[in-house]
């Protein structure tokens, strides 16, 4: 009996050392709860969910991206549940750049960027057909370049990808950047046919969002901002104006510039931009309502409640078609063609109806040979059309900055200084205070 | 999977394969335990013959017996907590009987006390150069009207702040040993069963007092109960803590708060014993809220309660008369055991059924237990033992939920009628935050729904008397159910009425295999060597059905609008130690281990984790030199020891390493955000290294004894969540950065007052001091705030309150200034002080105003024995030194609840100095903080037993007849109903919060119990 008991409890014992040794006890134990950086990059599944992420974390950023332009120039007012950073904004008083509203932009910019860098990355690697992979990858550069596009708006030096100390680069260099992925990822695009990219318009595209206008539309906005005149007319060009491209917000999800100005009720339009438009101008109805001031605000004299983006699942545009026309008058003006430029500025000015959603100004010709005529009429004419055509599309702040002495306003602040999580962590930030 | 069953089958077998028994000459040992000074019958002491593992209890008439100890030679140890141990030599005649007597002397000193320290191997108290305190079972089974393990251990263990966190039945303790030794992590201990590691978790499934988990989680989010509650605090035997690192290292990654061991009792050879024991309880509120009894309104009525105007007389309704109730508790505990021929066994079950103060609050709770233990011939041990429980607690928001019961009643002005209203068929709303008390308390359902069962077998092979090998299963396996039902418009007009019905599956084991070698290489030296394996697993489900919009009537989750939820984590460690542990002359001990220890939460780089411990421990009083020593007349124990261990705590995220990706919709297409909080590969415990030292001190010929020991420690590498570049793409990501420090003394003084045949009387006096420095954080800079007011903040003690003060004239007396608001002149108003920024402007001003931690812990035990037949124990726990910050208070004025309205009303003070205060009286934190500092009488019992021949004939050898009290009395300056609950309960940073929760209860007791 005691030879037959005693063994047992080390052969027992090998038993549970050997099991829980070789197996049992595997201690990389996965996170059943979520999806992991390992799984995400390896996977076509994993690649296409992280292309359709990238496309929402923009589309929910539109609000920051809107917001700053809107608060520093005039386009919009607070309300009086607005948090202190957005009366700052609006005033210049008591500013820090702590707050919440200087990271957000930043913040929303990069997650994109670092989810298209993700993209760029991985979609070469998991074996999707040639014209599934070039949709990702022209995506992905097309909303990286938007996302640096907005933050180069915002902010006067900034790292052109993301990294751990990420170098912080002059406006000229960001602005190669952006241009340089807006083209390659035409050249992606220009590649494959339609129906090679079937598995990415079902799988990936967003709804209403199309790829191919929106980095002409881009590349438009970009050369017109970096000087180069021709590139910004040709890009115009080959937009058509017949659709738009937009962020859709199927429900449940919710337009955030709605959630700005109707959910948490901090923003409205102001009332003095209303004021300011040319008699019979049909714009600002288009944008504002303003037979209601927003309720509960004491100076309610001072601002309308928004009519654009006032349901819940309205799209947001990724560009308007008029601000094509603008860009090519412009840029036409800059290059000393003023008639083709007066023809595209009484474009924008005449029009009275539109097959798609966009503001139409309903106003008669300017004469070409006396309003129009030089650079300084031009200039300021288009500064004028671009207030009441492109209102809260994040462009008006930059504007004063190519046209500043012909605009009526001064903007609270010239840049956002760079946020300050930013400045205390990474040793390379500049433009902290 | 299968590998994992196999491995149970196979200890399965191992239990039943050697059942038959070899024959072997054997006699019996029997003979009765006494006190010497007194010659009363001592129970429950423990006789062992040495180098075997048979063992007797004594009954309660003194007398045990050892049936079957091997024939020849045996050395008989008597032990007994409060008695010197006896050795006596006898020689076992084959198959007949040896009669061997003990007399026990009192004594306070403990040295030869067996503690089994983490390793799973007993020593002598004497051999440990660390702190171990033991507690013996009677001390923690007779605790009156303690429901659990930790609330019978308040005032107890010497330097453990345990606070019961709440006064609903069945609801939660807090313990912390030496301190809080994290920030995102637990500060609870690791809590081991008859070495089953058993779940203490308090995640809060439903928001009943605190916020749940989810958003703020961080800030709040313990439920009400701790899962210790779940096991009732009969048939321990002992229990040991291990308070910090230099004891705990063995438990390696788990044990940086500490390690508390339960042991409960086993089945002794010899005929059947028995206890019944009924206890019955009425329970009461130690205070009620004071409120505004003024019969004229004031501001808050007139705003709130429909008063017209200021004007005399209004009806006002003490509504704590429908909350407040007096409760009832009856628990009832029976066991039996016994042995023969090599098997023994204990079995129990104990009943609880309890009514809590607070309507409709209660407790139910039902524990079987069975202990069996089979020994196989000289060398071979086997256990198994297992205990199921069913608890059922009914629950009712309080605390920071508006729809709370007391909550509401000190948001509500006296004036407004609570009573249901017939004309609008409901309760009417509650014109402050809607929710009605006696809505909640009639019509709300919170009920919690526990099933657990734990299990433990145990393999001890002693193939000869110096080599053991021991090998323990322990598995804690269970399913809690929540509900909380809110129906449709019991708070507002608009409300379509919610339920929540959370389950949790959760189900913990641990293996562990160790191997001791005894030897004695030399007369002088003797070695113990130790080594271990240890395999630990757990695996939690989490699963969460909730709905809107219910029909009426509604009790199960069907609604409107329908959501369910999954949470999954599943945890792993393993490790192995070695332990080396060298005796010189029985004089000196030194000890040194070494335990390498992985867990699944650790990033792969940092996967292996060392944690080393040393000890000495140098009985100077037995050496000669002292003994001749002038000092050695008068010192009859001294023990000179020293620790040093470290021990680690797991990160607070067990999938901390990972980047995770968030599923999000757009587009109604599914994709994949990467999460903000960027995974950290290299991950590694928060590293705890302590040491302490300290000296054991007998006088009086044993009759004092006096512990003292000093600690320091240091928690390196708490994980906080730094920032990261925002440029990154990431928010923040948990690192390893943070440091804090505890130190402190602890004291306990055990003496044997008087030992007389007509009386006894011992005392134990207690006394701790801990603390606690926050020494970096991720920036100097930082302020990270918990809860309210709670903040970690560097240079400081953890958990400070943090928050606004008073403006106050140059000689520190506060301002009180006319001001006018919106054209309105307020007579002499307090305001809150701003501070002048950098950039010009001003800002609140927040500073440090108090702390909720004590200064100084402190307890004192009297325990009386007058004659054969009458015990008495009297227990006084208190702290000093720590403020609460009183939320209660601050509400209850603000909306002119609060008695001190009526100051206002009779103008002995301007209006609103305190009512609707405009000048922002409110945000002045400073105003509610008050000294927390109380003594309870925390236990106090006379116990009569009797063993006169009509007992006998009711077939009991004792009857035990007591009558108690717990939490009685409790002396303090605080204002509120109680100092030491918590609205964050078990939290590790947010301590020391009274917002609406309900006090500890007083007590009564009556108990009977037979023993046979």
């Amino acid at each position: 009996m005691r030879s037959r008991a005693c063994p047992l409890i080390p052969r027992a014992a090998a038993v549970v050392l050997g099991l829980s040794l070789a197996g049992a006890c595997d201690l990389d134990l996965a996170n059943p709860n979520a999806a992991t950086e390992e799984t995400v990059v390896t996977t076509v599944d994993g690649v296409i969910a992280v292309a359709v992420g990238m496309q929402q974390v923009y589309a929910q950023s539109v609000e920051d991206f809107a917001l700053v332009p809107a608060l520093v120039t005039d386009e919009w007012g607070t309300q009086t549940r607005a948090l202190v950073s957005y009366r700052s904004l609006l005033n210049g008083d008591s500013f820090d750049p702590g707050y919440g509203v200087v990271s957000a932009p930043w913040s929303g910019g990069y997650s994109t960027i670092k989810a298209a860098n993700t993209l760029l990355v991985s979609a070469p690697r998991v074996g999707l057909a040639p014209g599934f992979e070039k949709g990702i990858t022209a995506l992905a550069k097309l909303f990286k370049a938007m996302a640096l596009g907005t933050i180069v708006m915002q902010y006067d030096k900034v790292p052109v990808d993301v990294s751990t100390a990420a170098v912080f680069q002059d406006r000229a260099v960001v602005l190669d950047t952006i241009l340089r992925l807006l083209e390659s990822a035409r050249a992606d695009l220009a590649g494959v046919t339609n129906t090679e990219l079937t598995g990415f318009r079902t799988r990936v595209l967003g709804t209403g969002f199309n790829p191919l206008r929106t980095i002409d539309a881009m590349r438009a906005r970009y050369y017109l901002i970096d000087g180069q005149y021709q590139q910004a007319i040709d890009a115009a060009d080959s937009v058509k104006l017949d659709t738009l491209s937009v962020f859709a917000y199927p429900s449940p999800t919710v337009n955030p510039v709605y959630n700005l100005a109707f959910g948490l009720l901090y923003v409205a339009g102001l009332k003095s931009w209303v004021d300011s438009a040319e008699a019979g101008d049909l714009r600002p109805t288009y944008w504002l309502n303003t037979a209601s001031a927003p309720a509960g605000n004491p100076p309610d004299t001072l601002l309308y409640a928004l009519r654009k983006y006032s349901g819940q699942n309205d799209p947001y545009p990724a560009y308007l078609p008029d601000e094509m026309k603008l860009i090519k008058a412009e840029a036409y003006t800059r290059l000393g063609q003023y008639a083709t430029a007066a023809a595209l500025v009484n474009a924008v000015r005449t029009q009275t109806t539109s097959p798609v959603d966009e503001p139409v100004a309903g106003l008669p010709a300017l004469d070409p040979a006396t309003q129009l005529a030089t650079e300084a009429q031009l200039l300021a004419e288009i500064a004028k059309q671009r207030r009441y055509e492109l209102f809260m599309q994040g462009l008006r702040w930059e504007d004063t900055r190519r046209l500043g002495n012909l605009l009526t306003t001064t903007p609270t602040f010239t840049w956002l200084p760079t946020p300050t999580q930013e400045c205390r962590t990474n040793p390379n930030a500049v433009n902290c205070s | 999977m299968r590998k994992r069953r196999l491995e149970v089958g196979s200890v399965i077998a191992l239990v039943l394969a050697p059942a038959m028994l070899f024959a072997q000459e054997t006699g019996t040992i029997r003979g009765r335990v006494t006190d010497a000074a007194t010659g009363q019958p001592v129970a429950d002491a423990r006789v062992t013959v040495e180098g075997t593992g048979l063992a007797a209890a004594s009954r309660a008439n003194g007398e045990y017996v050892l049936a079957a100890a091997p024939v020849g030679p045996r050395t008989l140890t008597a032990r007994r907590v409060g008695y010197g141990v006896i050795r006596r030599e006898i020689d076992v005649p084959p198959g007949d009987a040896v009669t061997a007597d003990f007399a026990l002397r009192a004594v306070a000193v403990a040295l030869d006390a067996v503690v089994v320290t983490g390793v799973g191997t007993p020593t002598e108290k004497r051999t440990v150069g660390n702190t171990i305190e033991v507690i013996s079972g009677d001390a923690i089974s007779a605790s009156p009207g303690a429901t659990s393990i930790d609330r019978a251990l308040q005032g107890k263990v010497t330097g453990a702040l345990i606070s019961q966190n709440n006064g609903q039945p069945g609801a939660g303790v807090s313990v912390r040993l030496r301190g809080t030794n994290s920030v995102l992590g637990t500060g609870e201990p690791l809590w081991v069963v008859d070495g089953v590691i058993v779940d203490n978790s308090s995640d809060a499934l439903i928001g009943i007092s605190a916020n749940p988990s989810g958003a703020r989680r961080e800030a709040g989010g313990a439920a009400l109960a701790n899962r210790l509650s779940d096991i009732a605090p009969t048939d321990i035997e002992r229990a040991e803590v291990l308070k910090g690192a230099a004891a705990a290292a063995l438990y390696g990654s788990r044990a940086n708060n500490g390690v508390i061991q339960i042991f409960t009792r086993r089945g002794r050879a010899g005929s059947t014993r028995g206890t019944v024991n009924v206890e019955l309880g009425v329970t009461s509120t130690p205070a009620r809220y004071e409120l505004n009894t003024a019969s004229r309104a004031g501001y808050a009525d007139a705003v709130y309660a429909g008063a017209d105007t200021l004007a005399p007389s209004v009806t006002r309704y003490n509504i704590q008369d429908s909350v407040f109730r007096t409760g009832f508790s009856a628990r009832t505990n029976l066991s039996l055991s016994g042995g023969a021929g090599g098997t023994s066994y204990y079995l129990s079950g104990s009943r609880t059924d309890e009514s809590g103060i607070v309507r409709p609050t209660g407790y139910h709770r039902t524990s079987l237990r069975g202990r069996f233990t089979q020994q196989v011939g000289e060398t071979l041990e086997l256990t198994a033992s297992g205990t199921f429980i069913q608890s059922a607690r009914d629950q009712i928001p309080e605390g920071e939920q508006t729809q709370g019961a007391l909550t509401s009643i000190v948001f509500t002005p006296t004036a407004w009628k609570p009573f249901f209203n017939d004309t609008l068929g409901r309760y009417p709303y509650n014109p402050v935050i809607q929710g009605n008390p006696l809505a909640v308390i009639n019509t709300f359902q919170a009920p919690e729904d526990v099933t657990r069962f734990i299990g433990g077998l145990e393999g001890v092979f002693r193939p000869r008397p110096s080599l053991t090998l021991r090998y323990g299963y322990g598995i804690d396996d269970y399913r809690q159910e929540d509900k909380y039902l809110q129906p449709p418009f019991s708070i507002n007009a608009t409300f379509t009425g919610s339920i929540q019905n959370p389950i949790r599956l959760s189900r913990q084991q641990n293996h562990d295999l160790t191997a001791t070698y005894v030897a004695t290489p030399a007369p002088i030296l003797s070695s113990s060597t130790t080594l271990g394996f240890r395999y630990t697993d757990a695996h939690v489900d989490d699963i969460s059905a909730a709905a809107t919009g219910l029909p009426p009537e509604q009790q199960t989750v069907v609604g409107a609008v329908p959501t369910a939820s999954q949470g999954l984590s599943e945890f792993r460690t393993l490790g192995g130690f070695v332990e080396e542990r060298v005796g010189f002359k029985d004089r000196l001990y030194v000890n040194g281990g070494l335990n390498l220890e992985a867990s699944s939460a650790f990033g792969a780089s940092q996967r292996w984790q060392l944690f080393p411990r040393m000890s000495a421990s140098y009985v100077l009083g037995e050496t000669e030199f002292f003994r001749s020593s002038g000092l050695g007349q008068r010192i009859s124990t001294l023990r000179l020891r020293a620790a040093y261990g470290e021990t680690g705590g797991q990160p607070p995220s067990i999938y901390g390493r990972f980047s995770n990706y968030v599923g999000v919709g757009y587009s109604g297409k599914p994709g994949l955000v990467a999460s903000s909080l960027k995974g950290n590969p290299d991950l590694k415990p928060e590293r705890q290294r302590e040491i302490e030292g300290g000296l054991d001190l007998g006088l009086f010929a044993d009759r004092a004894l006096l512990e003292f020991t000093y600690y320091h420690k240091r928690t390196f590498d708490l994980v906080l969540a730094a920032p990261l570049p925002l440029s990154t793409g990431f928010l923040s990501q948990l690192q390893n950065v943070g440091v804090l420090r505890n130190k402190g003394w602890e004291l306990a003084l055990n003496t044997v007052n008087v030992n007389k045949p007509s009386v006894g009387w011992r005392s134990t006096l207690s006394l701790a001091a801990n603390r606690s420095r926050v020494e970096k954080l991720v920036t100097p800079n930082d302020t990270l705030v918990f809860g309210y007011l709670n903040a970690v903040i560097p240079g400081q003690p953890l958990g400070v309150f943090y928050g606004g003060i008073y403006v106050r004239d140059a000689s520190g007396n506060v301002v009180y200034r006319d001001t006018t608001i919106g054209g309105i002149l307020y007579q002499q108003m307090p305001l809150r002080a701003r501070d002048t920024l950098p950039n010009g402007t001003t800002a609140f001003a927040n500073r440090i105003i108090g702390d909720p931690n004590p200064d100084l812990i402190a307890s004192l035990l009297n325990t009386f024995d007058l004659g054969r037949h009458v015990h008495i124990s009297v227990l006084l726990d208190g702290r000093f030194g720590n403020d609460v910050a009183n939320f209660t208070r601050r509400i209850t004025e603000f909306f002119g609840a609060d008695k001190v309205i009526e100051r206002e009303i009779s103008r002995d003070t301007f209006p609103r100095t305190f009512t609707l205060n405009p000048t922002g009286r409110i945000n002045i934190y400073e105003e509610y903080i008050e000294n927390g500092s109380f003594v309870k009488l925390r236990e106090v019992a006379v116990k009569l037993r009797f063993d006169q021949p009509w007992v006998r004939k009711l077939g009991a050898e004792t009857l035990d007849l007591m009558l108690a009290g717990r939490n009685l009395i409790t002396w303090t300056s605080y204002r509120g109903l109680d100092p030491e609950i918590n609205l964050f309960t078990a939290n590790t940073v947010a301590r020391g919060v009274d917002f609406a929760n309900t006090p500890i209860p007083r007590t009564f007791t009556l108990s009977v119990g037979f023993n046979f």
